[in-house]
């Protein structure tokens, strides 16, 4: 294969694309209102870094952040663990009705959320959990079982008979098994599944969006849905706040693009 | 392998079968129950029967929002599926690619709500750059009130959908090409195939069940498209960009009817499920037929 400039040159215009809108978000920030109004293409000409501070404090995104933070936290162990527990005894153990729970299981891979949000919305209403982290986390986590569980069964499948039956002989308990060996060769499955889970409670929208009205709970979507509506005319301080909560999420992503790619699209296609 | 104790297994997966009970299989059954009564959400649900579906499919918004999520699935399948492939082909095609992969696929993980307040003001008639950029290169005719004009508006979002997601199904593409065993695609090379010949010759269709799976992503993913059409348009101007998920948030949540909700909840189910049905009925057939 030969080196070719005109390949890089015409991929960078296309990254262009890419590059030119989050920029443009980036350096709006840093200018006025009227700059913005009157120049939406010129640089900024002070570079006042300070408008960040400010957006972060009127738009409280410590706060959305932090709220962010706990439901996707949550969520994401409770999936990892149920999820591995329950993988492990659909793949390696006998017991009644496994094959019909793993097909009611298997449902919710395709289920659009619209098919239940009604009637959990009234649950939720009856159970008195709207407008708190449960009323996320709870759906969250159901949300992210199904495709955890398919993933891990196909990792599980790939580990080697032998390694479970040898470790009966020596007199460890299933659950022994579970917990020394099953967990520490599911490493890269579990990297995958955290991946996927993470980013889908991160991201979440209609439901968080129904289900918390309280404003010292909304997660960042929501919150920065609130912060545009209420700074509609604000721009550099909206364009703030839009680069404060995307440049974390590039820098994090660009440190672990491979596992994030591999963790998506492995989670997508399966 | 028997569990050495009978109540392990039930044990492990107890907790994960709970909470997919409470919070998804329960709520999916009374869907269905609730989609037969007409509800407002406080007083008790009276059985109307099949009403409410009959309703849906005489209600010209509802399936008006179907044609859109149609039309937006038919533009995605090009602006991502289609482009994805070519982009694919172009980042294996050489060496060093790994910045463009990067960068193309960068919108996939942020919030879409953040991606689609972003876009709102790209495209905004005073202050967005693209409109200013086609002034600056004498294309004023081509301006528009992109997201506010129905002949542009469910274009718009179709384009910037095509923005987030193309560098996604790039992604799996490529994790396909990347799986062909390389002495094939050497041996094309040095029977002097072109990067294009080997790209429609050896390459796409060495990955056709990828591809499968990438079109009924598109599929199952447009027609359950909402974050982008509620921030970008929120189903506006006059019910152009109503799409069922953002009608079916309207009819629940503003007019608080959520029998017929519940309705439109389940023909929207029931649309998903079927197409999941069909892909797989399909699927093996094919299977069974081309075997590599």
């Amino acid at each position: 294969m030969k080196r070719n400039p005109i390949f890089h040159i015409a991929m960078a215009m296309y990254s262009l694309i890419y590059f030119v809108p989050l920029l443009w978000m980036a350096l709006s920030a840093l200018k006025s209102n009227e700059e913005i109004a009157l120049n939406p293409l010129s640089l900024p000409t002070t570079w006042d870094f300070g408008v960040f501070a400010e957006a972060f404090t009127a738009g409280s995104l410590g706060k959305y952040a932090i709220n962010s933070a706990i439901v996707t936290g949550t969520c994401t162990s409770a999936v990892l663990l149920f999820g591995s527990m329950a993988a492990f005894a659909f793949t390696r153990l006998q017991f009644k009705f496994s094959k019909q729970l793993m097909a009611l299981i298997t449902l919710g891979l395709i289920l659009p959320l619209q098919s239940y949000f009604i009637a959990q919305n009234a649950l939720f209403d009856t159970l008195g959990i709207k407008d708190t982290r449960m009323a996320l986390i709870l759906p969250y986590t159901a949300m992210g079982l199904p495709l955890a569980i398919w993933l891990f069964r196909a990792y599980i499948q790939n580990l080697p008979k032998e390694l479970f039956e040898a470790a009966r002989v020596d007199g460890a308990g299933d659950l022994r098994v579970y917990q020394s060996i099953l967990l520490p060769m599911l490493k890269p499955g579990i990297a995958t599944v955290a991946v996927f889970t993470v980013l889908s409670a991160w991201n979440e929208f209609l439901l968080a969006l129904v289900y918390i009205q309280n404003d010292d709970l909304k997660t960042i979507p929501t919150g920065l849905l609130t912060f545009s509506t209420r700074y509609s005319t604000n721009y550099h301080l909206l364009f703030a706040a839009l680069t404060i909560v995307t440049v974390p999420m590039i820098i994090v992503y660009v440190i672990f693009n491979r596992k994030v790619i591999e963790g998506l699209t492995e989670g997508a296609v399966k | 392998m028997k569990p050495t104790a009978r109540w392990i297994p039930y044990f492990l997966v107890a907790p994960a079968f709970a909470i997919f009970s409470l919070a998804i299989l329960g709520p999916i059954i009374a869907t269905f129950g609730l989609s037969l009564t007409d509800w407002d959400g406080f007083s008790t649900p009276s059985f109307v029967g099949f009403e409410n579906f009959v309703r849906a499919f005489n209600d010209k918004i509802y399936m008006n929002s179907y044609w859109h999520a149609g039309i937006y699935i038919a533009a995605t399948l090009v602006l991502e599926v289609v482009v994805g492939l070519l982009l694919a082909g172009l980042v294996s095609s050489k060496r060093n690619t790994t910045f463009y992969r990067v960068a193309f696929f960068t919108p996939v993980m942020l919030p879409l709500v953040v991606i689609s307040v972003l876009w709102t003001f790209l495209l905004n008639p005073d202050l967005g750059i693209l409109n200013r950029i086609l002034g600056n290169l004498g294309l004023e005719s081509w301006q528009h009130i992109w997201l506010g004009d129905q002949s542009t508006a469910l274009l718009s979002i179709s384009v910037i959908s095509g923005w987030i997601f193309a560098g996604f199904y790039m992604a799996i593409f490529y994790a396909g090409f990347q799986r062909i065993p390389s002495t094939i695609i050497e041996s094309a090379r040095l029977d002097g195939a072109s990067e294009w010949q080997l790209l429609r010759g050896i390459k796409i269709p060495m990955i056709k069940n990828l591809t499968e799976v990438a079109i009924l992503l598109c599929f199952t993913g447009g027609i359950q498209v909402f974050d982008l059409v509620y921030v970008l348009t929120n189903g506006g101007p006059y019910d152009t960009t109503q799409v069922p998920t953002t009608y079916l948030v309207r009819v629940v949540f503003r007019d608080q009817q959520m029998g017929y909700g519940s309705a439109l909840a389940v023909i929207l189910t029931l649309v998903v499920v079927g197409v999941g049905l069909i892909y797989n009925k399909v699927r093996t057939k094919a299977d069974a037929v081309v075997e590599y």
